[in-house]
């Protein structure tokens, strides 16, 4: 269901999208590509999608405690998509 | 009106009261008539269903004046103790304790079906003691940690389980290039002072999208298809970025909370050194602990929306209920 909808919006996105060449990849997309290269960085243990203060949608990554070098390596946007840091803990079986 | 004297009243006449058959309780309190609350004090009798006075033999009637104090009837319905989701419940509704006989507890989720039957959702590894179990083991109310035993307590049989793959360390000597390869990266990171470890793991071919099992309970009336200090379940829902969201747990009961985030992909750490990544999930802040696995996570109107499984100091870690249901072949 959820892969009809993707279809069906890329079908109505088309021709406007290809007047101009390439299409912009959403953030889930930009997540999915990135997400196997930033959980294999120290300590990250998630990357998920939320919203920043002002409602806009950004990729989040969680650290398992603060880690400055993870920090500094971590890119502050994706493909124009904006990235957040969040130390959230080790995540355990509850 | 002076409170001594109807108190001394209410003292007096208590036993008799109560003796009266439908009352529950008995107190002090303003008269109510024709919906108005008036400034005379009375002794006001709570019973479970008001009856018509023809209904009643006149040695259960409520007399309208106790010793010259009047009396109120007001319905309150049978009224129980508040009991902990740690005790013993049958017939056991979700939100109380539950375990395979072999971990110390989680939560009993809520019901399901499958092919006309009703079963016990909760979390594999809960239910199913993290793929370690057999189908048709023993599951508990309450959980062994909250004094459930086999002999005593048992309510289902294990049915189903969605096995968790779990990232495995490669043994040491598997591949002598790889080792090779890692042996010179740490050696890097020890000349450059830095904090970083590698080591070699083998990703699995799958990742998890749920921690989801079924139990088959031994007697159908031992279970209630509803969840405690929620009530009944309205449907099912799918939750988005900023759904409200409460769930009722075996250790912090009643709890509500916010998604904060979707389509999250998350390590979750199963003790013994075992990992498991899972994708697709929803995470909330911090609404849960230890013993709260397996809750069932709905949205504000009661709508099923997820498997409560992990959580962190200030995350909580949630399978979309529509992962849970496809995996197993259930619905509601």
């Amino acid at each position: 269901m959820r892969l009809l909808v993707a279809v069906l919006l890329a079908v109505s996105a088309g021709p406007a999208a290809f007047g101009r060449g390439e299409m912009p990849a959403t953030i889930q997309e930009v997540k999915t590509k990135h997400e196997t290269r930033l959980m294999a960085m120290p300590g990250v243990v998630s990357v998920g999608i939320g919203r920043n203060a002002d409602g806009q949608p950004v990729i989040v990554v969680g650290l398992d405690r603060e880690r400055p070098e993870t920090r500094a390596t971590v890119p502050q946007e994706l493909e124009g998509h904006p990235v957040r840091i969040e130390v959230i803990g080790p995540v355990r079986a509850q | 009106m002076d409170l001594e004297t109807p108190r001394s009243v209410l003292r007096q006449a208590s036993r008799e009261l109560l003796a009266r058959r439908n009352v529950t309780a008995i107190g002090l309190g303003y008269k109510v008539t024709a919906g108005k609350r008036t400034q005379t004090l009375s002794i006001i009798c709570s019973v479970a269903r008001k009856l018509p006075v023809s209904a009643l033999s006149s040695p259960d009637l409520v007399p309208s004046i106790v010793r010259g104090v009047v009396t109120d009837v007001i319905e309150t319905g049978p009224i129980r103790a508040l009991q902990a989701p740690t005790g013993r419940f049958r017939p056991a509704p979700g939100g109380v304790s539950v375990g395979h006989r072999d971990i110390t507890a989680g939560t009993l989720g809520c019901l399901v079906r499958k092919g006309g039957e009703l079963f016990i959702l909760s979390n594999n590894h809960v239910l199913a003691n993290s793929n370690d179990a057999q189908i048709g083991d023993p599951i508990v109310q309450p959980g062994s940690a909250d004094g459930g035993t086999v002999a005593n307590d048992r309510i289902a049989s294990l049915e189903a389980f969605v096995p968790i793959s779990f990232l495995v360390p490669e043994p040491p000597s598997e591949c002598p290039f790889a080792r090779g390869v890692i042996a010179v990266l740490n050696a890097g990171c020890g000349l450059i002072r830095s904090q970083t470890r590698y080591r070699i793991v083998s990703i699995q071919a799958t990742n998890n999208l749920v921690d989801a099992a079924l139990a088959r309970p031994l007697v159908a009336a031992d279970v209630k298809d509803e969840i405690l200090g929620i009530g009944a379940i309205q449907g099912t829902a799918q939750a988005a970025l900023g759904t409200p969201v409460k769930k009722s747990g075996r250790t912090t009961g009643l709890t509500t909370g916010e998604i904060l985030q979707v389509d999250v992909t998350v390590d979750v750490q199963y003790g013994g050194g075992r990992t498991a990544r899972f994708t697709d999930q929803l995470m909330a802040g911090a609404m849960s602990q230890g013993g709260d696995s397996g809750s069932a996570v709905l949205d504000g109107e009661n709508r099923l929306v997820g498997l409560l499984f992990a959580g962190s100091d200030n995350s909580t870690i949630i399978n979309r209920m529509e992962n849970v249901f496809a995996a197993l072949g259930v619905t509601r």
